[in-house]
């Protein structure tokens, strides 16, 4: 797994730079909670390099509102609206209610305090 | 323009299933617009795996993500564990997951294709195609133990041995399979009724595949060749058993159906190559080490690409365990497919799909 670092600011762009859809495949978004921050991860593989699999990653806090990539990545709204259940993280546009019903506790793969 | 109906279907309903739900705007019995909720299941598996159990003891809790493939998900978790502890497990090993794999795409490939038929009207194929089936179950059971949630691969391995009279069984039982597909694969490529119902349904085109970023038998039946087998040589030798990619072009509910039965091919000859070249070795590497660093594994389910992604932090939980279903994958080509299509087509359009919510919810 190779692994490049972004920001919040610099994500859309950087994620822009890099993918085309007839050579890379868009696979999901993952978010691993390190306490203080939160990873939160683009994963994609390609479609030319078999065995390839990168990871763009940003540490955010976790009142940070992500960028959402559809614009860029078109399925991706899927797997943003299933962070912004799971996570309780903030993502542009998407709302809480597709993975857990929308009175469900936020956040069940944080970490308790 | 005419009036517009909204028409849902699900979360229960005759033709599904699985607990999803479909919203269809339509006018004139055309679906215009479609909105999904596959959500119904969530079970919190990936929080209890990172918190309840320890990591030896994931791979059976993997094992209930799925009814269906849930070779798939012990044996995608058994390798990212695997990669964590950095060990290398017998090559014994490697092709009993691969043979276990391969019967396991047979069975769920051929409960596609059944509810494929009975969605479309054709309750006699589906009969057919689920009497056909069931020969997989029981070499499942011969060989694992269980006819489903198979708990064959383990961290380090696999928990069985294949004996000799069951290889010899899993040889004579494929051989009368044979003429059996070859039936069915001229039922569904050629039976009239069928075809008026399934040619040109729910099509996507190869380019819709890609932006869509859609796996499995969906995308290739748009002509997208995709297939993990075909990338990750490094987990397991599926090219030198003999896998072959498969794809159509025409990306309708017609070539969705003839990419599994060509796929079930592809699957017998690799049960063959594996048994008539099973390795001697031992069944499982082991090691007393404990997870660190970061992984991730694909591995080409019946439905398409799984992805597990696992952080270990040198105790026997786990930090961190993501699933990517492959059903995941297509939900947003699956809501864009129906566009254009008649409303009666909608059932045989989501059974072609092989929608495992089980998988997506987790």
């Amino acid at each position: 797994m190779k692994k490049i670092e972004t920001t919040i600011e610099n994500l859309k762009k950087d994620i822009a730079a890099f993918y085309k859809p007839e050579l890379q495949h868009f696979m999901v978004m993952n978010a691993v909670d390190l306490g203080e921050k939160i990873e939160v991860q683009w994963f994609f593989s390609n479609y030319a390099h078999p065995c390839e699999t990168i990871c763009f990653y940003a540490l955010v806090s976790p009142e940070t509102e992500i960028p959402s990539i559809r614009d860029i990545v078109e399925s991706a709204w899927v797997a943003e609206a299933e962070l912004v259940d799971l996570m309780n993280i903030k993502v542009e546009n998407t709302q809480k209610g597709f993975v857990l019903e929308p009175d469900f506790e936020s956040g069940p793969l944080r970490k308790k305090k | 323009m005419g009036r517009q109906y909204e028409i849902p279907i699900g979360a229960q309903h005759i033709s599904l299933l699985e607990p999803l739900h479909f919203k269809f705007t339509t006018e004139n019995e055309k679906i215009v617009k479609t909105d999904a909720n596959v959500y119904y299941v969530h079970r919190g598996i990936e929080q209890a795996c990172c918190s309840k159990f320890k990591f030896r003891q994931v791979s059976f809790v993997v094992g209930r993500v799925c009814g269906l493939c849930s070779i798939s998900h012990t044996t995608a978790y058994s390798q990212v564990a695997e990669k964590l502890l950095k060990i290398e497990i017998p090559l014994r090993a490697k092709y009993l997951r691969m043979l276990v794999i391969e019967l396991d795409r047979i069975h769920s490939h051929l409960l596609c294709l059944s509810h494929v038929a009975e969605n479309s009207g054709f309750e006699a194929l589906f009969m057919k195609t689920m009497q056909y089936r069931e020969f997989s179950m029981e070499l499942l059971e011969a060989v694992c133990g269980n006819r489903i949630q198979y708990d064959f691969s383990i961290v380090g391995g696999v928990a069985r041995d294949l004996k000799p009279q069951v290889a010899q069984s899993i040889m004579e039982r494929l051989k009368k399979f044979v003429p059996q597909l070859d039936e069915l694969m001229d039922i569904y490529k050629n039976n009239w009724t069928l075809s008026l119902k399934n040619k040109g349904a729910g099509a996507i085109t190869k380019e819709d595949a890609m932006r869509l970023n859609v796996v499995g038998p969906f995308a290739r039946a748009a002509g997208l060749a995709v297939d993990v087998r075909n990338e990750t040589e490094d987990l397991l030798p599926w090219k030198e058993v003999g896998f072959e990619m498969v794809t159509e072009t025409t990306g309708d509910v017609y070539a969705r159906n003839i990419v599994r039965l060509r796929e079930l091919y592809v699957s017998i000859r690799i049960i063959e190559n594996i048994i008539n070249g099973l390795p001697e070795s031992a069944l499982i590497t082991e090691t007393k080490a404990f997870p660190d660093g970061e992984a991730t594994v694909r591995l080409e389910a019946p439905r398409g690409e799984l992805f597990y992604y696992a952080k270990g932090n040198k105790t026997q939980v786990l930090e961190r365990l993501k699933i990517k279903a492959p059903t995941f994958s297509n939900v947003a080509a699956m809501t864009e497919a129906f566009t254009g299509n008649e409303y009666g087509s909608a059932p045989a359009i989501i059974a072609s799909y092989d929608p495992c919510l089980s998988c997506t919810a987790r």
